[in-house]
């Protein structure tokens, strides 16, 4: 991974280019570190001394500095942004199902049918498919027909990880309707047996205290 | 995306480990070595290296190739490197096998062996240290498995250090008086330093994440948990490096053992009522054979632990520590190796081979890879075996005791023939044994996909 830094009209101000979308929709400025608590991102970076403010852009992060040379501060956000992405955490924490923009029908329509499409996608070490492991966060669709998965492992750092999301993506990408899919992992919340489907559960004998 | 991939020589580690196993089991079964000769014997040595680090120590390295990057989510810091240490240590235990010969007279004594032996030994385990402590360093602070494997990983240069020690003062002489002195008295050091420093701790380590991963079970970090580390690290720090300063400085050996031994104890019990912990609270109600099977191998070493507290009470120690060593080798060691290689190998096997289709075309389960039923009569047999082969040292059996290593060859044999077919996806119906987009795999290396 490689960040780019552009300078900017206030010597205050630098901007970073890390190659890769930081937030798909809108700008968001965060000028505290309470405000950076829905930013896993932000929280990092704000870990860094000297931070005193940053945005969020599509495909940037601009960092305002309240002290300290550039010289000294860049090292410590280039290392702060290169585990977050490198992290595969979400660089807003809030579940996108919390987002409840209101959503048509036939948007509706084709997350059911993604959703669907996504039963045929299991967890290798389970048997079991993610949708009913409660392995996938969200789904949602942008009038442009791009697709987002949001979803999880059952363990951080799983080798399956890159197979499980290529998967999810390849056959949310897969349903008629949809130009483009994306897939987001995210560990905010942890998987938990509790996010399973009742029928997943029982397939375990999870809660029943019984056998399969 | 986390980065974590298949690490591409693990499955030669484990070819090569597993191929070493079958040799040791078959010179004991043959009557080579203890207890068909003396304990110090080069025979011996020879056996208890072939099985230390052909089959111990290359399991674990390999496992560690692949399971350390899992335990702190992060890549391997090289995927190639593993290859030119396994090249290295194989050449090394050759040499070193060929050294011990030498000093049992069964090869010309020039030139002598040891110190290249040695020399390649510690070129291979430099490499596999360096790559692995390089994808350690960046992930502090260490979450508690990784740092379990961390201190073992210091352990494990500590037992080819003392080793390197010996071979040099067996072959060309040592000039310096502390080094002459633990090179003359350190052996209870080396097999301490690597049974318990390297291999056991290297072993709960990993265990703590495996069972919770693949039980479904909460993961341990808590003051229990802390406690097995701490107590552990203290006990090995003060055995060892406590034993190593008292020989270099002309005392007794004697209480570094003791209060290591103590420290180690309060360890293993806690680490005893964590594993408890960790079967009753999981999720997972019908847990898989490598599970099931790991259980034995968790109570040879609690039967272990006390029957080492039995021998020091009874004052028998020196003369049972063949035994003693035996069973915390074969089936605490050796057990819970087996036992979780029958589902590691199912495991990386699948995602290689069926992880690229994933979401393109029906694929099936791990656990479709592997018949547990029949694999589960040779680990039985196994277990029975090396129980029978540890009573039959403590009763200084010859015959019984080769009979039973005849016993854990064949169970041996046959779970190996598992992981084969697992690997060749023999077990798989053919209906879905290779769907489109799946790769066949490899029998000794793994080709990460190439968009990982």
């Amino acid at each position: 991974m490689f960040i780019q830094t552009e300078a900017t009209s206030d010597p205050a101000r630098l901007t970073f280019l890390p190659g890769r979308a930081v937030l798909p929709h809108g700008t968001l400025t965060i000028n505290d570190r309470a405000a950076a608590a829905r930013s896993p991102l932000a929280a990092r970076l704000f870990d860094v001394r000297g931070v005193a403010a940053l945005a969020l852009g599509p495909d940037y992060i601009t960092i305002t500095k309240e002290s300290g040379d550039w010289q000294h501060l860049k090292p410590a956000l280039l290392g702060a942004m290169m585990e977050h992405f490198l992290s595969g955490a979400p660089v807003l924490s809030e579940p996108a199902h919390a987002a409840a923009a209101p959503v048509s029908e036939a948007t509706g329509k084709l997350v059911e049918e993604i959703t669907q499409a996504l039963r045929h996608v299991i967890d290798p070490e389970l048997g079991y498919n993610i949708v009913d492991l409660g392995l996938i966060y969200h789904v949602d669709v942008d009038t442009d027909g791009l697709a987002t998965v949001t979803m999880t492992t059952t363990s951080p750092g799983c080798p399956a990880t890159g197979y499980l999301s290529d998967g999810a993506r390849e056959r949310a990408a897969s349903v008629a309707g949809i130009s483009r899919a994306e897939v987001k992992l995210t560990y905010e919340p942890r998987w938990s047996t509790e996010l399973m489907s009742d029928g997943a559960k029982a397939h375990f004998g999870i809660g029943t205290g019984g056998r399969r | 995306m986390l980065g974590v991939t298949l690490s591409r020589w693990t499955m030669s580690y484990f070819a090569a480990a597993l191929a070493a196993l079958l040799v040791g089991q078959g010179l004991m079964t043959a009557g080579y070595g203890f207890p068909s000769a003396p304990l110090r014997a080069p025979e011996t040595l020879v056996v208890v290296h072939v099985v230390a680090i052909g089959w111990l120590s290359l399991l674990l390295c390999g496992a560690l190739f692949q399971f350390v990057p899992v335990l702190i989510a992060r890549p391997l810091h090289s995927n190639t490197l593993p290859l030119p240490a396994l090249v290295l240590l194989l050449a090394g235990l050759g040499a070193l096998l060929a050294g011990f010969l030498q000093l049992a007279g069964t090869l010309d004594p020039a030139p002598p062996l040891l110190p290249v032996a040695a020399t390649l030994l510690a070129g291979g385990f430099a490499l596999a240290l360096y790559d692995l402590a390089r994808t350690l360093w960046p992930a502090r602070p260490l979450p508690l498995p990784a740092r379990f494997v961390a201190v073992a990983l210091f352990f494990l240069a500590t037992t080819v250090t003392l080793g390197t020690l010996f071979s040099f003062a067996l072959t060309t002489g040592l000039g310096s008086q502390p080094l002459l002195a633990i090179a003359g008295a350190g052996l209870p050091l080396h097999v301490v330093a690597g049974l318990a420093g390297w291999l056991t701790l290297a072993a709960i380590g990993v265990s703590y994440r495996l069972l919770a991963m693949f039980m479904l079970a909460p993961e341990l970090e808590g003051t229990r948990s802390r406690a097995v580390f701490w107590t552990g690290t203290a006990g090995l720090a003060l055995a060892v490096l406590g034993g190593l300063a008292a020989l270099a400085f002309d005392a007794a050996l004697a209480p570094a053992l003791v209060g290591g031994g103590i420290l180690g104890l309060v360890a293993l019990v806690l680490y005893g009522a964590d594993i408890v912990h960790l079967y009753r609270a999981r999720k997972r109600r019908i847990i898989e054979l490598n599970s099931q099977m790991a259980v034995f191998a968790f109570a040879a070493l609690a039967v272990a632990a006390a029957l080492a507290v039995t021998l020091i009470v009874l004052g028998r120690l020196s003369e049972q520590v063949g035994a003693l060593v035996f069973l915390v080798a074969f089936g605490w060691l050796t057990g819970l190796g087996l036992a979780k290689l029958y589902k590691i190998v199912a495991f990386l096997t699948w995602l290689e081979c069926y992880g690229p289709a994933l979401g393109r075309a029906a694929t099936p389960r791990v656990q479709d890879l592997v018949v547990e039923a029949r694999a589960r009569t040779w680990f039985l047999l196994y277990y029975l075996a090396v129980a029978s082969a540890t009573v039959a040292l403590l009763a200084a059996h010859v015959l019984a005791f080769r009979l039973a290593a005849g016993a854990m060859t064949l169970a041996t044999l046959a779970i190996a023939a598992e992981l084969i077919r697992a690997r060749r996806l023999a077990d798989v119906s053919a209906e879905i044994r290779l769907p489109a987009g799946a790769q066949r795999p490899h029998l000794l290396m793994s080709i990460p996909h190439p968009s990982r």
